[in-house]
Formats: structure tokens, C-alpha cells, sequence
């Protein structure tokens, strides 16, 4: 008892020299992925294991959602990114991406839309199966983001066990995809006339990526998760090979060398890269007027840094600051709701979604 | 020494395992790279087999342990209680270990191939060649009568691979391995630079060399050099930190214990000798 109330005094502390507080406003979450703000008091989630669910922040209720698809949880597959459409108020039209098995059984991403009414999901459609068959579902990636034209970008990883074929263009291993909102494929797409390559894609040389965020002013940035080592950050641009594997500043788990290069001619060079790793699992671009020390700058979540790194890019290089670590906790994503507010979601199979208040 | 020679003909066979099953991964890796036009050159095929070696082999070298020590037991009772015996008895046991245990890692552990060198089929194979001559190596050290060199050497052995990892990091990648010394190479003079490289370098490298020399020769003066140099490194730690005023560290730690060791080896040579 003595213990715990000097780790409280020292929690409390902690967090006020740091100047932020912290609310928690849900928790025993499932394996809570994503989140994203339908009002400011209003949120839709994913849980891991295929639930979808919609949080009321004032009283602290929860709606089940129906009528989602069967999803394939385990390993690091599940129900995983939900985000909405940008005409969303007036057609209610999710999209959300999600492990599941394809016609030969093996584990793969999927892309779906659907229209959330009331507590179901109705006029279900599945826009996009990666051509990334798996044994298992690891490296998915799955993260989705709307380009300013209204393509929508899916993040495929790597699939662990394929890490060549993010070399390759003739399958979906290690990608960013480009599709429009119906699943059909953008006539403007970078490799759209390469008979020897998807048509879907827009990037490769990816492993796992984590963070997908288009600014205002139509930058696209990823990061993704290295292996031991070697997590970046990227500045991404249609057509353009991002190294993975052949240049690389991480090692295997294992302890072997998958490639001694970290440069070479025609393949992109990160914006920064973190090594060892941070596990950097979610970000975005924070615009917002309620913390002006954080605006115009990149807020990404670790699991294995338990922090929030937040990055900001001068002419020649970048500047960090870490952020949130007396929550101590692996944190899993990170949203802005409608007035600039930040909610943090831990990992977990009793994750909580923290509102973050500004500094007095 | 008649028993005491079956641990260490596992640990001895194990680390001779792993030093043909990490080529394997080494070499999957680089015919890749090569393919996807990177500049694989010699320096690089020798820098990858080598880094590998030391780590990986580390990694997969508790798991070659347990899997020998229960497959070599299993051999030792058949060739006990049946017909069957002989060094390839023991051959197709250590196959067998190196196959159950690369399935095992997959099915029960990762999910996945952490072994580049495992994900086909001729690598499979291979992999189970290379346990095939672990245990045909771990028959041939039993079979006979050992002294106690067998377990100095061994010792020796372990010492040499352990210290490796350093000898590699300066030789291959002297910027990451002296960052991890909490230096910023490129913030340093030329000059530095230079001692840096060459001192650090200079002073694993002799380490490894003495180690290696004192396996080949059982001269105990290789060993006793080796771990003087760690002992002063050790006392000067303590120096740098309680007379210069240094931040203190507990590195000293792992300086006496790898001073100790080589002495400890170069000291049984000598009594025994004498």
C-alpha cells in the first residue's frame, strides 16, 4: 500500500512537470487498432478480435456494431484501421481494412466499405484483397489514409516471410496502394501501364507500415517498423522504391545481417530513422490550436518507447521530443478529435483511450 | 574426464553446427541481394558470413544445445539397448534434432520463418545436413579417450567466439562500433579518429588472436596475456571513474570476468603442465 501510494505521488509528479494531464476516458478495451472521431463526443473503434464498436466520451456507453465481417484474428491480424469517408455526413460510408483468409486459406489484408446505420454495417463491399497470401497473419500493415483527390492509400506490409517480394511489383508484399473509393483502380496511377506490375500500386520497398497520414497541403508521410533497428520515417511519392530489404539500417530478429547496404542509387533514403527501434505504431499531423506547442508538427506513437515522439522536419534534418512517457504504456494509436483534442489508445488486451489535456 | 567429456562434446558439436548452419542464412541473403543488382563483392560475402556467425550463431546456439542434448541422449540409449550404433546412429540424430527444432521455432513459437536460410526447401535440406555432420563430429569426440585439453580448448573456443563480436564491429563497422563506445565519430578530429580506429581495433583484435593462438598451441602465455589486457582494462576503468572523475559504469564487471576467464584457462594449462 506505502508502494503504491509513493508511485502515485511519483505518477502525479511526473506528470506535472511534464505539464500535460491525463483523463482516462474507456477502458478494459480489446485489443483496441483504431479509432476515429465521429462528433467530438463520439468515437468508432476496432477491436482486434472483429469488433467494431461506437463510444459515447460523455456517458461512457458502448454500441456494438453489427454485421462486420469475419475477420481472421492472431498474430498481428485482426480488425485493424477504420476510418471514414470525407463525405461521411451525408453518406455515412466507412471503409476499414482487416486480416481474413482468401479462397486458397491463406491469411491475407482486405480493404472494405460499408454504410454505418445506426448500430450495423449494411451494403458491405469488399474493395480490395491484397495479393499477399500468408501463412500467417503477420506484417499487415493495413493502415489507410485519403489522398486530397479522394483515392483512398492502403498500406500492405511486408507478410514477414515474403520481405523480397516488397522488391517486386507483380504482387502486393511490402506496397502502398492506390485505389478509388468504388475499389476500382485510378486511371492515373504510377504503374498503371506496366503490364509486369499491379496496378494498384503507388509505392514499394515497404516492411511493416504503421503510420500513414496525409497533410492538408497533400504530403503523404509514412513510418514503418524495422526489423531490430532501422524504423523510418518517409516522404512518400508515387513510383518511388523505399529500399526494403535490399538497403536497411535494422538486423534481423534473429541476429543476421539481412542487408550490410543502407543506400543506394535509386532507392529512397528515410526522413529520419530510429535504431534501435521505438515500434512506431500510429501518427498524425497535429493542426490543432489546443496545444500550440505541438501544432504543425508529426505526433507518433511507439509501443516499444512507450512515448509519443514528436517530430518536426528543418531544411536539413529533424527534431524530436518525447512526449507522454509518464503514461508509460505502449501506445497503440493517436487521434485528434474535431476541436484538436488528443486521445492516445493503449495496446492491449485491456487498453484504455487516454484524453490527453492541455498544458494549464 | 570420461563423462565430463559428453557436455562438452555437445556444447562442442553445437558450436561446430551452428558454424555451418548460419552460412547457410548468410549466403540465402546475399545470392538475393546479389540478384537484386546490389554490389556484393567479396568483402561483403566475408563481412555478412562472418557478423553472422557471431550473432545469429549466438541466437541459434542454446537451441542446437538443447536439441543435440536430447537427441544424442535418445541415440545413446538406442545404441545401448538395440542393435543399432555407430557414428551414424549419432549422425542422423543430429539431423534430426536440427529439423525438429527450426519446426518447432515455427510452429509453437514465431508463426513465422525467422531463418532466412529456412524458407526452402533446399535450405531445409541443408539445415539438416549441417545437424547431420554436428553429430557425426559429436561421435568422433566421444569415441575416444580425452584429456583435459579437450575442455581448456573448449573453453578457449567459446572465449575466441564471444570476442568475435567486437573484433568484427571495429574491423566492419568501426563508426556504429565506436558509437556504442558514446563516441560521435564525425564530431572528432582526424587525429582522434585515426587512434580511435586503430587502438580499439588493435586491442580486441589481439584479444581474439591470443584466444585463438592459446586454443592452437596450449601455450599458456597466450591466454595469460589476454587476460591481462582485460584485468587492465578493468583496474583503469575503475580509475577513470574514481580518480578522473568518470561517470561510473558497471563495465568494469564484464572486464574482470573476461580478464578472469583466459587467466583461469592459462592457469589449469600451466599447473597442469607443471
Amino acid at each position: 500500500m506505502k508502494t503504491k501510494v509513493i508511485l502515485s505521488i511519483l505518477f502525479f509528479t511526473s506528470t506535472v512537470f511534464s505539464g500535460y494531464k491525463y483523463e482516462t476516458i474507456l477502458d478494459n478495451l480489446d485489443d483496441a487498432w483504431s479509432i476515429v472521431f465521429l462528433s467530438e463526443d463520439r468515437v468508432l473503434y476496432t477491436e482486434m478480435p472483429g469488433k467494431l464498436k461506437i463510444a459515447s466520451l460523455t456517458d461512457k456507453s458502448i454500441t456494438n456494431i453489427n454485421n462486420v465481417p469475419n475477420v481472421q484474428y492472431g498474430g498481428q491480424g485482426g480488425l485493424s484501421e477504420v476510418i471514414l469517408d470525407p463525405e461521411f455526413k451525408s453518406n455515412n460510408i466507412i471503409y476499414f481494412s482487416y486480416s481474413a483468409k482468401d479462397a486458397n486459406g491463406k491469411s491475407t489484408l482486405f480493404l472494405s466499405s460499408a454504410e454505418l446505420k445506426e448500430d450495423a454495417l449494411i451494403n458491405n463491399k469488399v474493395l480490395f484483397e491484397a495479393k499477399a497470401p500468408r501463412r500467417s497473419p503477420v506484417h499487415l500493415a493495413a493502415k489507410i489514409a485519403f489522398l486530397n483527390d479522394g483515392t483512398i492509400l492502403l498500406a500492405s506490409g511486408d507478410g514477414f516471410d515474403h520481405r523480397e517480394q516488397a522488391q517486386t511489383l507483380d504482387n502486393h508484399f511490402g506496397k502502398i496502394i492506390r485505389i478509388n473509393k468504388d475499389g476500382s483502380v485510378p486511371a492515373d496511377n504510377p504503374f498503371i501501364k506496366d503490364e509486369n506490375a499491379l496496378p494498384e500500386i503507388y509505392s514499394y520497398g515497404h516492411r511493416n507500415m504503421q503510420g500513414l497520414v496525409v497533410t492538408s497541403s497533400g504530403d503523404v508521410y509514412e513510418h514503418e517498423h524495422g526489423p531490430r533497428g532501422g524504423d523510418e520515417m518517409n516522404l512518400i511519392e508515387p513510383t518511388l522504391n523505399y529500399g526494403w530489404p535490399a538497403i536497411t539500417y535494422g538486423i534481423d530478429y534473429s541476429g543476421a545481417v539481412i542487408s550490410p547496404f543502407t543506400e543506394k542509387n535509386g532507392m529512397e533514403q528515410p526522413l529520419l530513422h530510429w535504431t534501435p527501434s521505438i515500434a512506431p505504431s500510429d501518427m498524425i499531423y497535429y493542426e490543432g490550436d489546443i496545444y500550440p506547442e505541438l501544432k504543425d508538427s508529426f505526433l507518433v506513437t511507439a509501443l516499444v518507447s512507450k512515448d509519443v515522439k514528436k517530430v518536426t522536419f528543418t531544411e536539413k534534418d529533424n527534431v524530436q521530443e518525447n512526449l507522454f512517457s509518464e503514461l508509460d504504456s505502449r501506445l497503440r494509436n493517436i487521434q485528434s478529435s474535431p476541436s484538436g483534442i488528443i486521445y492516445l489508445l493503449t495496446d492491449g488486451p485491456k487498453g484504455k483511450l487516454i484524453k490527453v489535456l492541455p498544458k494549464e | 574426464m570420461n563423462i565430463a567429456k559428453y557436455p562438452f562434446a555437445i556444447l562442442s558439436a553445437a558450436l561446430f553446427t551452428v558454424m555451418l548452419i548460419t552460412p547457410i542464412t548468410s549466403i540465402t541473403n546475399l545470392i538475393w541481394l546479389a540478384s537484386a543488382d546490389m554490389p556484393v563483392g567479396f568483402i561483403t560475402w566475408v563481412e555478412v558470413i562472418l557478423f553472422d556467425f557471431q550473432r545469429l550463431g549466438i541466437a541459434l546456439y542454446a537451441v542446437v544445445v538443447i536439441g543435440f542434448g536430447i537427441a544424442f541422449a535418445v541415440a545413446g540409449l538406442i545404441s545401448k539397448y538395440s542393435s543399432y550404433s555407430g557414428k551414424y546412429l549419432f549422425a542422423v540424430a543430429g539431423s534430426v534434432a536440427i529439423a525438429m527444432a527450426l519446426f518447432l521455432m515455427v510452429e509453437l513459437l514465431f508463426q513465422t520463418q525467422l531463418l532466412g536460410g529456412n524458407r526452402s526447401i533446399i535450405g531445409k535440406i541443408l539445415h539438416c545436413v549441417a545437424g547431420f555432420f554436428g553429430g557425426y563430429f559429436f561421435y568422433s569426440l566421444i569415441s575416444v579417450e580425452r584429456s583435459y585439453t579437450f575442455i581448456v580448448r573448449f573453453f578457449g573456443i567459446l572465449y575466441g567466439y564471444l570476442m568475435l563480436s567486437p573484433v568484427l564491429a571495429w574491423v566492419f563497422t568501426p563508426i556504429t562500433a565506436a558509437a556504442d563506445f558514446g563516441f560521435v565519430f564525425n564530431e572528432l578530429s582526424n587525429t582522434a579518429q585515426n587512434a580511435l580506429l586503430r587502438d580499439f581495433t588493435s586491442f580486441f583484435l589481439a584479444i581474439f588472436l591470443f584466444a585463438i593462438l592459446g586454443v592452437i598451441t596450449l601455450n599458456p602465455s597466450w591466454f595469460l596475456s589476454a587476460g591481462i589486457i582485460y584485468i587492465g582494462a578493468a583496474i583503469f576503468n575503475l580509475v577513470a571513474i574514481y580518480i578522473h572523475g568518470t561517470e561510473y559504469n558497471q563495465i568494469f564487471i564484464f572486464e574482470f570476468i573476461l580478464g578472469a576467464w583466459p587467466i583461469a584457462i592459462g592457469l589449469t594449462i600451466f599447473l597442469k603442465d607443471n
